[in-house]
């Protein structure tokens, strides 16, 4: 069985065709690439995933189970996103990671200051950034930091969409290292990044 | 105390005078608002002139159904006014807001002419209409700021609340945060106001009464009561507001309606 599957997809962004026919599947533990030029539709298949988009005809699997409106909540907990514009939201960084840990859904996670400031220092950044403001992190340290909160949620699929644009290529290189070295973890990842693309992902290349 | 003597309407028409200055101002800066100035300004002589018409004949009336038939319809028209400006569709908001005014505004007028002012009978038109006039028209320009703060931050920050969505939270728990800011960019401005009371300005209705010959005590203890009914029925309604929208504006995913919007309001 897969742990993710996208089949016959077919999605139109007003008249225009944006997916045609898709098909894909992803193993447990398996390492998807999505690669393409600008608006060819690699964010939406993200969305599609995460169940923010529907597509026009096809359906899209997660553990076998067809995605539809009633298990989607539970099916957003599996996954953890991360774009590249990421608007996180407002206040402080580490109340912000308590109430993601406070949703319903998350509940049987407990959060570990621990692991956050490793997780932090590993990124480059310092502990005191858990107390900094969310609106007064820059690019770089707002994507990490979001990065950051997937990775403490310890979820089964991983949807990074080009999470290293904002990062310098040692970053890069020890995100990419980091993400590839979750030996259970499904990843789903959509980037232009060479780095990326070196390390043998299943790839599917999308064009207009 | 006597009432302020009555302006006749020479005198009134002395008063429009005034609008030279802004006149000659709009013309000198060429503001061009004189077009806007004259719509207004008739638009609110010939608005007020009707109400003191129908005033007068509630007054004299003053029949309970009819009070109630006539705050009805005030609410009526606050929805329309609220939703029309909040950039939102009317068939999809009326429903819900007129609901959550009338719980919100409407509970909040029962207590002030009930509870606090208790008279013999509630239902007339000196308080009920009055007062409700007063409550409904202080908490609108509120609940117009609450509900279209809610809506355009969830279609402006469509990515935050995505990503909330994306990191297991229910459609309550990614929605909190736009509530609780909607609620606040509402109530804010109040609490300044009543902050700055009697300071750096004396209110409506504490100037009408002293103006009608009420003593100053009196007016200032219809002033406070009128300010924290008007407060909590900017907090009920709005609140109420954006649980009953709310309900109706997102689909099963959790996804916010894009319908919802009218095509004039830009994301």
């Amino acid at each position: 069985m897969s742990m993710l599957e996208l089949k016959d997809i077919n999605l139109h962004f007003g008249s225009q065709p944006l997916l045609k026919d898709l098909s894909v599947k992803v193993p447990s533990g398996g390492r998807l690439l999505i690669e393409g030029e600008s608006g060819t539709g690699k964010s939406t298949i993200l969305r599609l995933i995460l169940g923010l988009v529907r597509p026009d005809s096809g359906t899209v699997c997660i553990e076998g189970e067809v995605l539809n409106h009633r298990n989607v909540w539970a099916m957003r907990r599996k996954m953890a996103y991360v774009s590249q514009d990421m608007q996180l939201g407002r206040g402080r960084v580490e109340a912000f990671i308590r109430e993601i840990f406070s949703f319903k859904q998350n509940q049987d996670l407990s959060y570990s200051r621990e692991k956050a400031v490793e997780l932090l220092e590993h990124f480059g950044l310092p502990e005191s950034t858990l107390e900094a403001d969310l609106e007064n992190l820059s690019g770089g340290e707002l994507q990490r930091v979001a990065i950051i909160i997937t990775l403490l949620l310890q979820r089964k699929i991983y949807l990074l969409d080009e999470i290293t644009s904002a990062l310098d290529q040692n970053l890069k290189s020890l995100m990419v290292e980091h993400f590839t070295g979750l030996e259970h973890a499904t990843l789903v990842v959509v980037s232009h990044d060479p780095l990326w693309h070196e390390q043998g992902f299943q790839t599917i290349k999308l064009s207009r | 105390m006597e009432a302020a003597p009555d302006i006749a309407l020479v005198r009134l028409l002395l008063g429009f005078a005034l609008l030279l200055i802004p006149l000659g101002l709009s013309l000198w800066l060429r503001l061009r608002i004189v077009t806007g100035m004259f719509v207004s300004v008739g638009r609110m002589t010939a608005q007020l002139f009707l109400v003191s018409i129908l005033l007068i004949y509630l007054f004299e009336w003053d029949n309970p159904w009819i009070n109630v038939g006539w705050v009805l319809l005030m609410v009526v028209f606050a929805c329309g006014s609220a939703i029309m400006n909040s950039g939102l569709k009317f068939r999809h908001f009326f429903l819900p807001v007129f609901a959550a005014y009338l719980i919100g505004a409407g509970g909040v007028l029962i207590y002030f002419t009930g509870v606090i002012v208790n008279p013999d009978n509630l239902l007339t038109a000196q308080l009920l209409v009055v007062v409700g006039g007063m409550l409904l028209g202080n908490s609108l320009h509120s609940v117009i700021v609450g509900i279209s703060h809610f809506f355009q931050a969830l279609r402006k920050e469509k990515k935050r609340y995505h990503y909330l969505l994306a990191l297991g939270a229910g459609q309550w728990e990614a929605l909190y945060p736009f509530f609780r800011e909607s609620l606040l960019a509402a109530l804010r401005p109040f609490l300044a106001n009543m902050a700055t009371m009697g300071v750096v300005f004396l209110p409506g209705m504490m100037t009408g009464q002293i103006l009608g010959g009420a003593s100053p005590d009196t007016a200032i203890k219809y002033q406070i009561a009128i300010m924290l009914a008007i407060f909590t029925a900017v907090a009920a309604s709005v609140s109420l507001s954006l649980f009953f929208t709310s309900r109706k504006g997102f689909d099963a995913y959790g996804v916010l309606k894009e319908e919802l919007f009218r095509n004039d309001s830009r994301e």
